[in-house]
């Protein structure tokens, strides 16, 4: 009797077993979706944040520009409640626990930058230093996927920097994109069998961005590189993240 | 009796034993040395560097430009560049040829005040500077270092004006001299009276102590500074001439150079840039005056110049695609450019 039950009982505990493992390690796919979402927002909202202090990271006049690493993550956490409605910092409960993990971690990422420029940004007497949403998100986004299992990248259709370049996957998206109105959400896909998630988020041009990339197209801009003559709500990139099902 | 022989060891035979061991060990240093001498068997500083893989040089953090630019963010992090970063990406390619080839020999830049690179080269924190700096000026090489051939040939010290009268009382010395030139006097009575700034602990402020008697001489943090300063109005500035044509004709558009009467350059006197390195760096003395022999005999110095000198180019780019990036911890705080003020004793 005793051995009939263990026979009976042995599949379903093996079934449940590997089944708690699987999901133990793998996050639904909504949440993944979700998460890539929130991913590419916050990355946005830093590059948003510098791009509203381009003026003081800018003024020649200034030494100490008091754009802290603490100063810049108040204002993203700030923009991202604006945002998302969600309270980053104290109260996070509307996230989903993949969100919980990584968000912090670009966050982190976020302010390492901003710290690592500190040198640059305090330099009085010098006009333009380059720190800028690009260069800023660049940096933010390799920093991020160096200790994470998800990778985060701009990129675009003509890079100014090659290691922007978009892989077939993301040239094909960014040239359908090209063509079609303004969105404002992340377009998801699952490839690799289910297996991985990629999502692109489309970046527009706004007025802030046509200095250096607007017209005369071939122009070259303030940091060398010929303008792209772009207007205003043109497809400027992307921001193009892939996430694993399986975290290792 | 076997009990017996440390007391009596102790108490008898440490002093002969001693003195022993003191003649020997002095003998041994005399053969050590000699030994050295012959065939040397410490490290010396080039197979450090290969050890360590990296070279650690000084780089002047008040720009120079075009010979060291402002750092600049980019999409690799903060990077610095301009020709004197081009000549140490050439010094670190040589070294790393030079220790096999197998790992890249990484420059390490310090980002220093110009006149902390002496003492930090002498305090052995650096292998060596590079920052557009002369060793051919009385009074710019202290004790204990070593300037190399030069890398950056027949500069000088220039100067720059606002005010057109000021240059104007230059020539009218000139034209005195009718066809016999002799640029010191006309110097030195064109801007008798005058206000006249120079970066502290460069060369231009030694000429200026030196050769100026006659003017009031400023001493300024940078040569940013000297330019900002409003209280005293600045007649003249002086610095490295090549720096100078370059800051006129891209940053500060309201200052000129000091030409002579038919418009060619003024230099107050010849200066060579030199990398500079301690005294007793014997090696890597010859390994950077062989390279720079090679790099000029190869056309590549010259290369160099009219690349950061003539063609028409954004640093920023430059610092993106070929800039170093350096040690943070190693620049102080919230570069300020600082401030001038009079020279002492005047």
């Amino acid at each position: 009797m005793k051995f009939r039950v263990l026979l009976l009982i042995s599949p379903s505990l093996v079934f449940f077993l590997t089944w708690s493992s699987i999901s133990w390690a793998q996050a639904p796919r909504e949440e993944i979706e979700n998460t890539a979402q929130h991913l590419a927002t916050l990355l946005n909202v830093g590059r948003l944040i510098v791009q509203r202090n381009q003026a003081l990271i800018n003024d020649p006049r200034i030494g100490n520009k008091g754009f802290t690493p603490e100063v810049f993550e108040q204002q993203v956490l700030d923009e991202f409640i604006r945002e998302t409605h969600i309270d980053l910092k104290h109260d996070s409960s509307q996230l989903p626990s993949l969100a919980k993990e990584l968000l912090p971690v670009l966050l982190e990422s976020s302010k390492e930058v901003v710290a690592d420029a500190q040198l640059v940004i305090n330099q009085r007497g010098i006009g333009y230093k380059n720190f800028v949403p690009a260069t800023f998100g660049s940096q933010a986004a390799r920093k991020f996927s160096n200790r994470s299992y998800v990778k985060i990248k701009q990129t675009t259709l003509n890079p100014r920097n090659l290691k922007n370049t978009p892989d077939a996957y993301e040239e094909n998206l960014l040239k359908r994109l090209a063509t079609k109105p303004a969105i404002d959400t992340s377009i998801t896909e699952w490839i690799d069998n289910g297996m991985t998630l990629r999502a692109v988020t489309p970046i527009y041009y706004s007025q802030d961005c046509l200095v250096c990339h607007g017209d005369p197209k071939g122009i070259l801009d303030i940091s060398g590189y010929p303008r792209e003559g772009a207007k205003e709500g043109e497809l400027a990139g992307a921001i193009s993240i892939r996430i694993p099902v399986n975290k290792r | 009796m076997l009990q017996h022989c440390p007391k009596e060891y102790g108490s008898q035979g440490i002093v002969p034993f001693l003195i022993a061991l003191g003649i020997f060990l002095q003998g041994c240093g005399l053969v050590f040395d000699a030994v050295e001498w012959v065939h040397p068997l410490a490290r010396h500083e080039l197979s450090a560097i290969c050890s360590k893989g990296q070279v650690r040089v000084g780089i002047s953090v008040e720009p120079f430009r075009p010979f060291v630019f402002p750092a600049v963010y980019t999409d690799e992090g903060v990077r610095v560049t301009g020709l004197d970063v081009e000549l140490i990406r050439e010094v670190a390619d040589a070294l790393t040829t030079y220790c096999g080839g197998q790992t890249p020999i990484v420059p390490t830049l310090h980002l220093t005040r110009f006149h902390d690179l002496f003492l930090e080269m002498i305090e052995g924190k650096l292998d060596m500077f590079v920052s557009s700096n002369g060793g051919n000026i009385p009074g710019a090489r202290p004790a204990g270092l070593w300037y190399s051939i030069p890398y950056f040939h027949n500069d000088g010290i220039g100067a720059i004006i606002q005010n057109p009268e000021v240059a104007e009382r230059v020539r009218a010395q000139f034209r005195k001299q009718a066809g016999n030139p002799d640029t010191l006097a006309a110097i030195q009575a064109g801007l008798s009276g005058l206000t006249v700034a120079a970066q502290k602990g460069t060369t231009s402020s030694l000429y200026a102590e030196a050769n100026l008697l006659n003017v009031r001489l400023l001493i300024c943090d940078s040569l940013p500074a000297s330019v900002e300063t409003k209280d005293p109005h600045i007649d003249v500035i002086l610095s490295k001439h090549s720096i100078l044509d370059y800051v006129t004709n891209h940053v500060w558009p309201d200052w000129h150079l000091l030409t002579r009467n038919d418009g060619a350059p003024l230099l107050l006197t010849q200066e060579n840039f030199s990398v500079v390195t301690v005294e007793e760096n014997r090696r890597l003395q010859w390994f950077l005056n062989n390279l720079l022999y090679r790099l000029d005999e190869t056309g590549r110095l010259e290369r160099m110049r009219r690349r950061w000198l003539e063609e028409d180019y954004a640093p920023t780019r430059r610092a993106a695609t070929e800039g170093l990036p350096f040690e943070v911890s190693k620049v102080p705080d919230h570069y300020d450019q600082g401030q001038c003020r009079f020279a002492a004793g005047r």
